[in-house]
């Protein structure tokens, strides 16, 4: 009977295979090749140049880990407390809360990501709160400069308030879904044994709420280190992220997609070698959890 | 204390959600806008929902965003736990290293999975043609398509590519958590497999197949990325479109179609969380012991629901529902591929929208109107292979270059009898010397925009855009000819010059402007809100887009500078092999018409090549609008010879100057 029911991975297996496996071996292949024009036509020819001449790249691939880095510790700093609170609340608290984390999600982020240009810009909405509450002129007061806004709008923080908002969400969930799951009654023994609240903290709840904690910190750094939409809305294209280099790549104005492939490619490997690095520590956890 | 933690844990919850909901309420507040900003009130008014109903794009982007959703969450939640199960009942030897594969689409970054996935798909339909050739070639029973393109089919693909790994995800535990023995027990007690999953897996893992289906759902609507390189040509998300608007702008009709949306989810969720809160309370009036009280007729109905017949009722209910479903989405996309089409490509608000539509109503042809916003772009969308576009509306110096690399069709000029009514001079250009492949469609000039409030001198020069004095507030043209192109002509070079150091010394002058400070930012259509809405005082773009501007911000000024600049014409071509070739004619011709140029011309404020139209076009405007055309705005949007006297237009540069071009251009985005 148990063989029986293992087919039903079969058809699933083969998919995989045919939609993820095939199509991260055939970007391999195009980030090894390059297209050379010949008599016949086009043609692909072996070459590391991709990998090589990548050097020019690493002030890109700094920018982004380190814009997604912070990104993400903001996230958690945030993250962490909201949910927390949250799983201590009541239930039906609990249920409207995580409706209400979910519910912009359904309001596509990009224009969500567009209704922030309109908050940052420099006649932007809160510029012209700051200069009716005189935020301004205290400034300007203070500092001896004479300045009429705040540069907030094309800037390395507008993208990484961006990354913030967007993928906030993402690191609540699995969080509170760890915690609000945790057998409050480990608490109870631990505060019978007599621990204070900051050791049931740090040695009850922290530990147990790693993994959350750890698929949060992959959910919203991944997508942080990647995104081109935010940079490009909020940054204004003045700081390239690894996700511009790539999309310009493959739909934007520099056509290279061996080059992107292999850009994509290291990206990859990158990510990968960091998630392997942290699942470390977080020991044997089985897996990403969400809900 | 307790109570104290508990208020500050509150508000801290409650900031959150603040900061989460801030630009939704602004977003929805403005869906309410009489005008069409973003950031200025102008009065209450609904008229964006009712342009809602008019706006095809919209329709149809939200219509195929929902069905895509809906038929990847329906096949990615049974693929998915169907899956599951046979996942769990693998040994782990087995189960691990699937796992793991299962992980991927969701932990690998969206834009390397789409990516990825369009290499794929290019890949196969090339293997697919040659074999499909070969195929009609030995054989005339079964004809094969021997063109695949991107569109509805491969976008459904990719998105039930990364839903079926959440799915998974979310039934996995419930399945973990179910004691296997139940199985055993229902078949020992005569139940078959099928009886056995239906009436004892199904109901334990039910809130996982819930989560995950939802999950699923909402990733698919909210999914850009992915979409954005599997959806080729003529199929367009919501996602997909709302990204080529926030370019140029918003129209507000996407904030009233997302406020609608988010209000159909609002309130799902809210009837979801009373009944919830129901059930809740059921359960517990169940573990006292208290009968619960249903009103009558639920009652009545549940009980019909279990006799023989209510049965029999469920079943053909479902299997209605089913065949619905099914019909509704096959004749949907029948509908949809089985209409003449021509696809076009073009740029952001290049075109009165209006025309599109007697275009389709006058010939009973479907447009596809796709736009990007630079050729280096299109040419891009060209390479790439996916895209299948008939008509595309490149710049001259793109123009020579297709023509060079074989990717355009000669037009039948027999079929575009609107030909004669373009003005010689537009006739016979460098870059079409026997004008074989195009049609003109607009020309212009490309100049500076200023804020007259913002500069306090009247600016005739390019070196303003490399001045200190105006420190971040000068936005620098995000497009590598045009923004080299200007520094070279302030250098006193040829735009088209092939000399490498003379190139490296444009270059030079921007990368030591932008060292110090001088550019606010990069940008393409997005000049468009940055101007108007006064937050940079100088910029470089094309005059017919400033007078775009103009309406909505009368400080601005336009001009073409002294050290002369770049003339341009934007012209209508055929991609080689087109499947759509006669379409294509008919669309061309339609829009080379005097009718079509003087329309066009009024609402992008683009110079006409139809010597007619031009010529007539203050007349046209007076009988209009009532009112003079300003001579002024006339000269801008058609220069006159003595400015077109310094202007030079670009030519297609060799392969060596455009790679030197591009590395330049990526080198000052990485510094």
């Amino acid at each position: 009977m148990k063989n029986k029911r293992s087919l039903f991975a079969v058809p699933y297996v083969v998919w995989m295979a045919i939609f993820v496996v095939i199509p991260i071996v055939i970007m391999l292949v195009y980030s090894l090749t390059v297209t050379v024009s010949t008599e016949t036509g086009e043609a692909m020819e072996f070459t590391l140049e991709n990998f090589t001449g990548m050097g020019l790249y690493v002030s890109v691939f700094t920018r982004s880990f380190w814009l997604a880095l912070i990104a993400t510790a903001v996230c958690l700093l945030i993250g962490y407390p909201v949910s927390y609170m949250m799983a201590r609340e009541g239930e039906g608290f609990q249920r409207v809360a995580m409706a209400l984390i979910m519910l912009p999600m359904w309001m596509n982020f990009l224009l969500r990501t567009y209704s922030w240009m309109s908050i940052l810009e420099n006649n932007g909405l809160l510029n012209q709160l700051f200069r009716k509450l005189g935020v301004i002129a205290l400034y300007n007061s203070m500092t001896g400069r004479n300045i009429e806004y705040f540069q907030m709008i094309r800037t390395p923080g507008a993208v990484v308030l961006g990354m913030v908002y967007n993928y906030l969400p993402f690191m609540i969930l699995p969080i509170y879904s760890v915690l609000s799951k945790m057998d409050k009654s480990l608490v109870e023994a631990a505060q019978d044994l007599g621990a204070d609240t900051v050791n049931v903290f740090r040695r009850v709840t922290l530990p147990l709420s790693l993994p959350g904690v750890l698929s949060g910190v992959t959910m919203v750094f991944v997508p942080s280190v990647s995104t081109f939409a935010i940079s490009r809305l909020l940054g204004g294209g003045t700081s390239m992220m690894l996700g511009d280099l790539i999309e310009n790549q493959f739909l934007g104005g520099a056509y290279n997609p061996h080059l992107g492939a292999a850009i994509s490619m290291v990206m990859m490997v990158i990510v990968v070698i960091c998630m392997l690095v942290m699942n470390h520590f977080g020991e044997g956890n089985e897996q990403a959890v969400m809900l | 204390m307790r109570k104290q933690r508990r208020a500050g844990g509150r508000a801290l919850i409650g900031l959150v959600f603040l900061f989460l909901y801030l630009p939704i309420f602004l977003l929805i507040f403005f869906s309410f806008n009489a005008g069409d900003s973003s950031a200025v009130w102008q009065g209450f008014s609904l008229k964006w929902y009712g342009e809602l109903f008019h706006n095809r794009l919209v329709i149809e982007s939200v219509a195929t965003t929902l069905l895509v959703s809906l038929l990847a969450t329906l096949i990615s939640t049974v693929a998915g736990t169907f899956a599951a199960i046979g996942i769990y009942s693998l040994s782990r030897k087995w189960r691990d290293p699937i796992l793991v594969v299962n992980d991927i689409p969701m932990m690998n970054a969206d834009i390397v999975t789409g990516v990825s996935l369009c290499l794929f798909f290019v890949a196969f339909f090339n293997g697919w043609g040659g074999f499909a050739r070969w195929f009609n070639g030995v054989q005339s029973a079964v004809e094969l398509p021997t063109r695949l393109t991107l569109g509805l089919g491969t976008l459904l693909i990719a998105h039930v590519c990364f839903n079926i790994p959440y799915v998974i995800l979310n039934v996995a535990p419930k399945l973990r958590q179910m004691d296997r023995n139940l199985v055993d027990a229902a078949q020992d007690l005569g139940c078959t497999w099928m009886q056995a999953f239906w009436k004892v897996i199904l109901p334990e893992i039910k809130p996982g197949i819930v989560s995950g289906a939802l999950i699923a759902f909402t990733m698919s609507v909210d999914d850009f990325v992915i979409s954005y390189f599997t959806a080729g040509s003529s199929t367009q998300t919501l996602a997909m479109t709302i990204y080529g608007m926030t370019k140029k702008r918003v129209t507000p009709v996407i904030n009233a179609v997302s406020t609608l949306m988010f209000l159909a989810v609002l309130i799902i969720l809210v009837i979801n969380n009373i009944r919830e809160a129901h059930q809740a309370k059921i359960a517990a009036k169940r573990a006292s012991f208290e009968p619960v009280r249903q009103p009558r007729w639920v009652e009545q109905a549940r009980e019909w629901l279990g006799t023989r017949r209510g049965r029999a009722f469920r079943r053909a209910a479902a299997l209605a529902a089913c065949v619905a479903f099914v019909v509704t989405v096959v004749s949907l996309t029948a509908f949809t591929t089985s209409q003449p089409v021509v696809n076009v490509c073009s740029w952001g608000e290049y075109i009165d929208e209006d025309l599109i539509d007697e275009f389709e109503e006058a010939t009973g042809i479907r447009v596809n109107y796709q736009t990007t916003d630079s050729n280096e772009t299109m040419y891009s969308l060209l390479e790439n292979g996916g895209a299948d576009y008939d008509v595309v509306v490149p710049s001259d110096y793109m123009i020579s270059q297709l023509i060079e690399e074989d990717m355009l069709e000669e037009l039948d000029y027999s079929q575009i009898p609107n030909f004669s009514q373009i003005d010689d001079r537009f006739k016979n250009l460098p870059y079409d010397p026997e004008n074989k492949y195009t049609v003109p469609y607009t020309w212009g000039t490309v100049g500076i925009i200023y804020n007259t409030t913002m500069v306090d001198e009247e600016i005739d020069s390019w070196s303003c855009l490399y001045d200190d004095k105006y420190a971040g507030q000068v936005l620098l043209i995000n497009n590598s000819r045009d923004a080299l192109g200007i520094a070279l002509m302030y250098l006193g070079y040829s735009v088209n010059t092939t000399d490498e150091a003379e190139i490296r010394e444009a270059y030079a002058l921007i990368e030591d402007a932008a060292r110090r400070g001088v550019y606010q930012g990069k940008v393409m259509d997005e000049v468009f809100q940055t101007m108007e809405g006064g937050n940079a005082a100088i910029a470089t773009y094309y005059a017919g887009d400033y007078l775009v501007m103009l309406e909505n911000n009368e400080d601005l000024a336009f001009v073409v500078p002294k050290e002369g600049s770049n003339w341009f014409v934007d012209a209508m071509c055929v991609l080689k092999d087109a499947p759509h070739f006669d379409n294509a004619m008919k669309w061309i011709n339609f829009l080379a018409s005097k009718e079509c140029n003087l329309r066009n011309m009024d609402y992008i404020w683009y110079a006409s090549p139809n010597k007619e139209a031009l010529e007539e076009y203050p007349a046209w405007y007076e009988e209009q609008y009532e009112e003079e055309l300003d001579p002024e705005i006339y000269e801008i949007m058609a220069a006159p010879d003595e400015v077109l006297d310094r202007c030079e237009m670009y030519v297609c540069l060799p392969q060596e100057t455009r790679k030197l071009y591009n590395d330049l251009w990526i080198q000052l985005g990485i510094d």
